[in-house]
């Protein structure tokens, strides 16, 4: 039984390279294409496939705002972010939109095929060129503490160190301080960072973070 | 010392009017005191003086009797009065008036059985006139001898023209101090008030308090003067600020426009020529792969024109070859680019500098496009000639023309910077730009560049 997928891309190549690709792949089954964000909430909100590849910058309506609304709707359909940007905070932005994926578009089609399949079973799946910005694939993180766990959550969650400290009931320097050795032991440069790597060393899942 | 020089200045004037009256309000008291103590002298010096006469006379005569009215007038001074204005009388214990000299009746209204005896004191009448009166006893105290000089009589007169210069010097310096006192309230205040607030005044930022002083006209006046030129400079500050932020802006948005256009064609025409060729490298036939490559090659093409675009519209290369070949290579390219026929004719002798030709290039870039997109432009010519010492670029448009009278400004804040654009680039290389336009009939623009190279004034 074929992965059933829809497609949402406003550029005519790329949107043709990608569904070349999928065509290729007979696990995956692309129900549907899209060249804006509102056909392609249309879309997904008819076909109801297993998987939405979504481009982030889309006229009308972007990727980002899509995947919203695909999680406020509770729709059973996983949301992949297909995109030629590879910053941080747009990952981070998609992810907190709801969205279980986020691949370039110029990843090669067992990556796209891959992030279809892991998403589609329910996990997270990061770009490797994206999380190869972010570290090594084989990297084993030291384990992070439970206190180091709770701080990076709710630091990720988008609350100010002051914040944390509050909800915590430490003081702000504690929290500095174990920021500062989550960085240390994940490999992270700043917040987004220590976020991303941590999701992708399984430190912590997506849904302790969008919850 | 020149820092506090009003206020010396004020302290020179106030001072010595201070010491004037001072010095005139005690010259004033001692002349009053002077003037008392002469009248009580002299009045006590005759009543000693007829009293011991008197005493005198009826010692020689042992009998004791009163004196005759004829010894009594044997004094010059009962039959003539005092060779000062007043009277002297000689009165009975009980106040009856024995003998006096002329005037002495008006004893009886100041006379008072408490006068002390010996001294003169000042006594004053029912009406107020003021009297100095000496009492005497007469040997035995069975009598007295009662003197009394008037003054607003011969006294009055003295006194008040020996008070004149006095007085005068009193209200001059009482004059004085009032006039200070204006000059201080409505001209020393109100302009060290104004002092103090340019000194803190922030040029550019501030505006001087607009309230009319209770000053002398001048102060207003100069107040006025500051206040406009304040304005003027809060009004230029706010210019500049416009235009940086504009300049700003502008940049701002150029560099996302590029990012915009780089990420919306070339790198996504790069990835779907990524794409092809890993699906050529999958395909399974031949034919198959070489499909993939040729869509691979059609869209690498399509890359290259896209570059190539973008960099001729950041700055063209072949600017350098020269006006003519400059501005008909543009009208050329815009003319495939918006599609409608776009003419140049270029003057073979006109030459400019890179800048000048930049700018003109630039100026039709913008009014192209403003005549399109704003005025739905189908055809557009340009010609470039001169005429009396200055180069003409002129470009007309068969759109919908506007109205002219629209100010650049209110174009720029609208967000409309095409026109105050071309306009500041005209102004930049000394230029002038003139826009005709009539609504329905289209619009002319005019460049007018002097050949001399002279420095127009900012």
């Amino acid at each position: 039984m074929p992965i059933r997928v829809v497609l949402a891309d406003d550029h005519p190549l790329t949107r043709a390279g990608i569904s070349a690709y999928l065509a290729q792949e007979s696990s995956v089954e692309l129900v549907g294409e899209a060249e804006d964000g509102l056909s392609a909430w249309k879309l997904i909100s008819e076909l109801k496939p297993e998987v939405a590849l979504l481009d982030i910058r889309m006229p009308g309506e972007d990727g980002v705002a899509v995947a919203r609304r695909v999680k406020e709707s509770s729709l059973p359909v996983a949301v992949i972010m297909l995109t030629s940007y590879d910053a941080q905070q747009y990952v981070l932005a998609s992810l907190r939109a709801g969205a279980r994926g986020f691949i370039l578009k110029t990843a090669t089609p067992e990556e796209i095929t891959r992030a279809i399949g892991t998403v589609a079973k329910g996990g997270f799946y990061l770009d490797s060129e994206v999380a190869s910005a972010v570290g090594d694939r084989d990297f084993a993180p030291e384990a992070l503490s439970a206190r180091e766990r709770e701080v990076l959550i709710l630091a990720s969650k988008g609350f100010s160190s002051k914040e944390v400290a509050v909800q915590l009931f430490i003081s702000e320097r504690t929290v500095q301080t174990h920021l500062a050795s989550i960085y240390d032991k994940l490999g992270a440069k700043n917040k987004t960072e220590a976020l991303l790597l941590a999701l992708k060393y399984g430190v912590v899942t997506l849904e302790e973070l969008i919850e | 010392m020149r820092r506090h020089l009003l206020l010396i200045l004020i302290f020179a004037i106030l001072l010595p009017a201070f010491a004037v009256l001072i010095v005139s309000g005690i010259g004033l008291l001692h002349h009053e005191w002077a003037m008392e103590s002469v009248a009580r002298s002299y009045v006590q010096d005759m009543a000693e003086n007829l009293a011991t006469r008197l005493a005198g006379i009826e010692a020689r005569r042992w009998g004791g009797s009163d004196l005759t009215s004829l010894e009594i007038r044997s004094f010059r001074v009962f039959t003539w009065g005092p060779s000062l204005p007043g009277w002297v009388a000689l009165v009975a214990t009980d106040g009856r008036v024995l003998f006096s000299s002329p005037g002495g009746s008006n004893l009886a209204q100041i006379w008072r059985p408490d006068l002390p005896l010996g001294r003169a004191v000042e006594v004053k009448n029912e009406e107020g006139d003021l009297y100095t009166i000496a009492v005497y006893p007469v040997s035995g105290g069975d009598r007295f001898v009662v003197a009394a000089v008037a003054w607003d009589q011969l006294l009055g007169p003295l006194v008040r023209v020996g008070r004149l210069w006095t007085l005068l010097a009193l209200f001059m310096s009482v004059g004085i101090l009032l006039a200070l006192w204006a000059l201080w309230t409505w001209l020393i205040v109100p302009l060290r008030e104004l002092v103090a607030e340019i000194e803190i005044l922030r040029w550019g930022k501030d505006l001087p308090s607009s309230a009319e002083p209770l000053a002398v006209g001048e102060i207003g006046s100069l107040r006025r003067v500051l206040s406009k030129l304040a304005r003027g400079a809060v009004e230029r500050t706010a210019l500049r600020n416009r235009y940086v932020n504009d300049i700003v802006r502008v940049q701002e948005g150029e560099k996302s426009r590029i990012a915009r256009e780089l990420h919306d064609g070339p790198i996504q025409n790069v990835t779907a020529m990524i794409q092809q060729v890993r699906l050529s490298r999958m395909a399974g036939g031949e034919e198959e792969t070489r499909r993939h490559l040729a869509l691979a090659e059609e869209t690498a093409q399509l890359v290259v024109r896209e570059l190539r675009e973008m960099c001729d519209e950041l700055s063209p290369p072949w600017i350098d070859l020269g006006l003519e070949q400059a501005m008909s290579g543009l009208a050329n390219r815009l003319s495939r680019h918006y599609n409608i026929p776009i003419t140049m004719e270029v003057d073979d002798s006109v030459e400019l500098s890179h800048e000048k030709l930049l700018s003109l290039f630039r100026i039709f870039q913008e009014g192209v496009s403003n005549a399109v997109r704003h005025g739905k432009a189908t055809a557009m010519e340009g010609h470039i000639f001169r005429r009396g010492g200055s180069i003409l670029f002129e470009f007309e448009d068969n759109g919908r023309g506007f109205d002219p009278s629209m100010n650049y400004e209110t174009l720029r804040i609208s967000g409309h910077r095409g026109l105050a654009n071309m306009l500041e680039r005209m102004m930049l290389i000394g230029g002038k730009l003139e826009v005709t336009s009539v609504p329905g009939e289209g619009t002319l623009v005019r460049c007018i560049i002097p050949e001399t190279e002279e420095e127009m004034p900012l």
